[in-house]
């Protein structure tokens, strides 16, 4: 019997390009930078104060929750016409620090309501995402590192296919925090000059927060966009906790699983969106994988990350979502914050956003600290 | 003032955790990075923290205190010269 | 072949880490992991397990933590105020999957890798998935808990620490899985209790 084919049902977004699809495509259609200045990291103690905030309170307690919840909402309000029974839809979130803002308030004796304390055990917010939704169906909270948005989906993917559930919301959240740009700060990973995909100057990632949802079905059920999960691969570099695989090799297995599972070959990709976080190592790491893969031949290349930053566990989720509005509206997203390609970097770059005549299948690319790689295809029938 | 080169082994194995391993076994002038010792990026930006705190000398940026880091020897005279008295 | 069996398994605890003999084994470097990786590493350690015969690409590591890395998350935290700045090394861990990582670099898993926050229900049916679909072989499953002392001030949850690490592979072992085998605690005792009486 035919496994059953999952598709794209519907979508939402919230990030430093503001609320919802339409603020989204517009961004990307307009090549609009999303990061800008913030008073909260304007202290010497933060390497730079240049970061992608979303449009909320920045002083807001619970900020997981308002950022996942916003996407959630969106995405379920673009699937209503969908019927299934509650039992039946499942909800997966990836987030590497949930609510970690309850943690900074706690620890500075400062009030925290019960909710976004709760919020920051990554399950309990799933439950009270499912909650809030009434989704009675399997609830998972994947963390791992900056490739569980891509973990998450293709646990959907499973859910859906060996019948656990016939809808999977994939939810995906970070928030910026003190915590985690301090963090940042001390691994000197962040470029004051903010995020530069790919560039011969680049110097380190721009922190982000987003919250994104993207809601999985089978296909034989309504799917409106018509775009399905055609392919994953996952592997480890097993290098070095927080320095990627010197050649590349992890990645391009990762890639070739996906391909395999796809049963595609890499002549049949229309397009790449890469991970391009704007460190030294993973831009490199990431062109010799690309290299390897498709050789001189390589789809035209972008990356999101000069625009959004670095949304962490969103990345993944918001991302594919990237993917999916642009296979739509059939264009190719630009690279912000890329002026001058690095010596081997992909010569397919894009630049500036521009009419694509063929977005058939495109390859999603994340990868995270402690080595893991994730490869997602996307296929638009 | 210049740093006795075994305090300062003490403080590394310290601050980095290295087990089964005394300040008597690292040869002065033995790398600290790649081979030798074989620390790696984590442990280099660990010991800028480690010369903030325990010598106060701050270090704006990572190359600055490439050479520095060569070996035990290095890093010892590094310290001598740029403490703030 | 469908089945897929139980092939070792092992509890540890921070007592454990005074075992010499084992932690030795696992390099220099084991004292600069968190906690919460040092007991993941030293549970998988513990299964005592020859990965010679087998394809590394082909083994995957399955992850799941009670309170992700909430126990490191604060050890960070009340660093930041200190001298000098957080720890960049104690960052590195504040990611639940951190000891994955680990255990993907020591025993050079190459293979395909998830980590899940919540009760350790998760683990063995994934894992499981893993192979039944193909993907991998043999998966290395670990649940681990640690609460510490300065976490369980600030959520409701007892101060904890322990690993739990079960060899899953496809074919015979101590112990064939079963589709509701879930409990990770329970089955590492029977598996206990199946070795002591051989």
């Amino acid at each position: 019997m035919r496994e059953p084919v999952v598709a794209i049902a519907g979508c939402g977004a919230v990030s430093a390009v503001g609320c919802g699809l339409e603020s989204l495509l517009n961004a990307l259609r307009s090549h609009l930078l999303g990061l800008g200045p913030s008073e909260k990291f304007s202290s010497p103690r933060f390497q730079s104060n240049l970061v992608g905030a979303a449009p909320r309170d920045q002083d807001d307690e619970d900020p997981a929750w308002l950022l996942a919840r916003e996407a959630l909402q969106q995405a379920v309000g673009a699937a209503k016409t969908i019927k299934i029974p509650p039992q039946k839809i499942g909800l997966i979130l990836s987030t590497t620090k949930a609510n970690i803002e309850a943690l900074e308030r706690v620890s500075a004796g400062r009030p925290c309501s019960k909710a976004a304390l709760r919020h920051l055990q990554s399950n309990l917010l799933a439950e009270d995402l499912a909650k809030e939704f009434g989704i009675r169906g399997p609830v998972q909270a994947v963390s791992v590192a900056c490739v569980s948005g891509l973990v998450a989906l293709s646990q959907g993917v499973k859910l859906i296919r060996r019948g656990a559930a016939d809808a999977v919301f994939v939810v995906g959240v970070d928030c910026l925090s003190e915590f985690v740009v301090a963090g940042f700060t001390a691994l000197k990973a962040i470029d004051p000059a903010g995020c530069r995909p790919f560039d011969a100057a680049r110097s380190g990632l721009s922190p982000g927060e987003a919250g994104a949802a993207i809601m999985l079905v089978r296909d034989d059920l309504t799917s409106p966009t018509g775009i399905t999960l055609r392919g994953y691969g996952g592997s480890n570099d097993a290098n070095h906790l927080t320095g990627p695989s010197r050649d590349g090799s992890g990645l391009a297995r990762a890639i070739r699983l996906a391909l395999d599972s796809a049963k595609l070959s890499p002549e049949e990709i229309d397009f790449v969106h890469a991970h391009g976080t704007g460190t030294s190592y993973n831009d490199t790491m990431e062109s010799l994988a690309l290299k390897t893969i498709f050789g001189e031949a390589c789809p035209p290349v972008s990356g999101a990350k000069g625009m959004l930053g670095h949304t962490l566990g969103a990345a993944g989720v918001i991302e594919t979502i990237i993917c999916t509005l642009a296979m739509k509206e059939k264009f190719l997203p630009g690279t912000l914050g890329l002026t001058n390609p690095a010596e081997g970097a992909p010569k397919s770059l894009v630049r500036r956003p521009r009419a694509a005549d063929r977005l058939k299948n495109v390859l999603k690319l994340n990868t995270g600290f402690g080595g893991m790689n994730g490869a997602l295809i996307l296929s638009h029938e | 003032m210049q740093v006795s080169t075994h305090e300062l082994k003490s403080k590394i194995i310290e601050s980095l955790k290295l087990q089964d391993i005394t300040p008597d076994q690292i040869d002065d002038d033995a790398p600290l990075f790649g081979t030798g010792l074989g620390l790696d990026s984590i442990d280099a930006l660990e010991l800028v923290v480690l010369l903030e705190k325990d010598y106060g000398i701050v270090i704006k940026d990572i190359e600055e205190g490439r050479p520095a880091f060569r070996s035990v020897k290095t890093l010892a005279d590094f310290i001598a010269a740029k403490r703030p008295q | 072949m469908n089945e897929v069996s139980i092939f070792a398994a092992s509890v540890v605890n921070p007592a454990d880490l005074a075992a010499t003999h084992l932690v030795r084994r696992l390099g220099q470097r084991f004292g600069r992991l968190d906690l919460q990786s040092q007991l993941a590493l030293l549970a998988v350690e513990s299964l005592e397990l020859d990965f010679s015969g087998w394809a590394r690409d082909r083994i995957g590591i399955c992850l799941a933590t009670g309170t992700g890395s909430l126990s490191t998350d604060v050890s960070f935290w009340q660093g930041w105020n200190g001298v000098g700045g957080p720890s960049p090394t104690l960052f590195a861990y504040t990611l639940p999957s951190a000891a994955i990582g680990e255990i993907a670099i020591h025993y050079k898993l190459t293979g395909p890798n998830l980590c899940f926050v919540g009760d350790d229900q998760i683990v063995l049916p994934e894992a499981f998935d893993l192979i039944r679909r193909g993907e991998a072989d043999g998966c290395v499953c670990i649940f681990s808990e640690v609460v510490s002392v300065e976490l369980a001030k600030i959520i409701p949850a007892t101060p904890a620490a322990s690993a739990w690490a079960i060899f899953l592979k496809r074919g015979d072992g101590l112990h064939k899985l079963r589709e509701f085998d879930r409990d990770m605690k329970a089955l590492c005792t029977l598996i206990f209790q199946i070795k002591s009486a051989v």
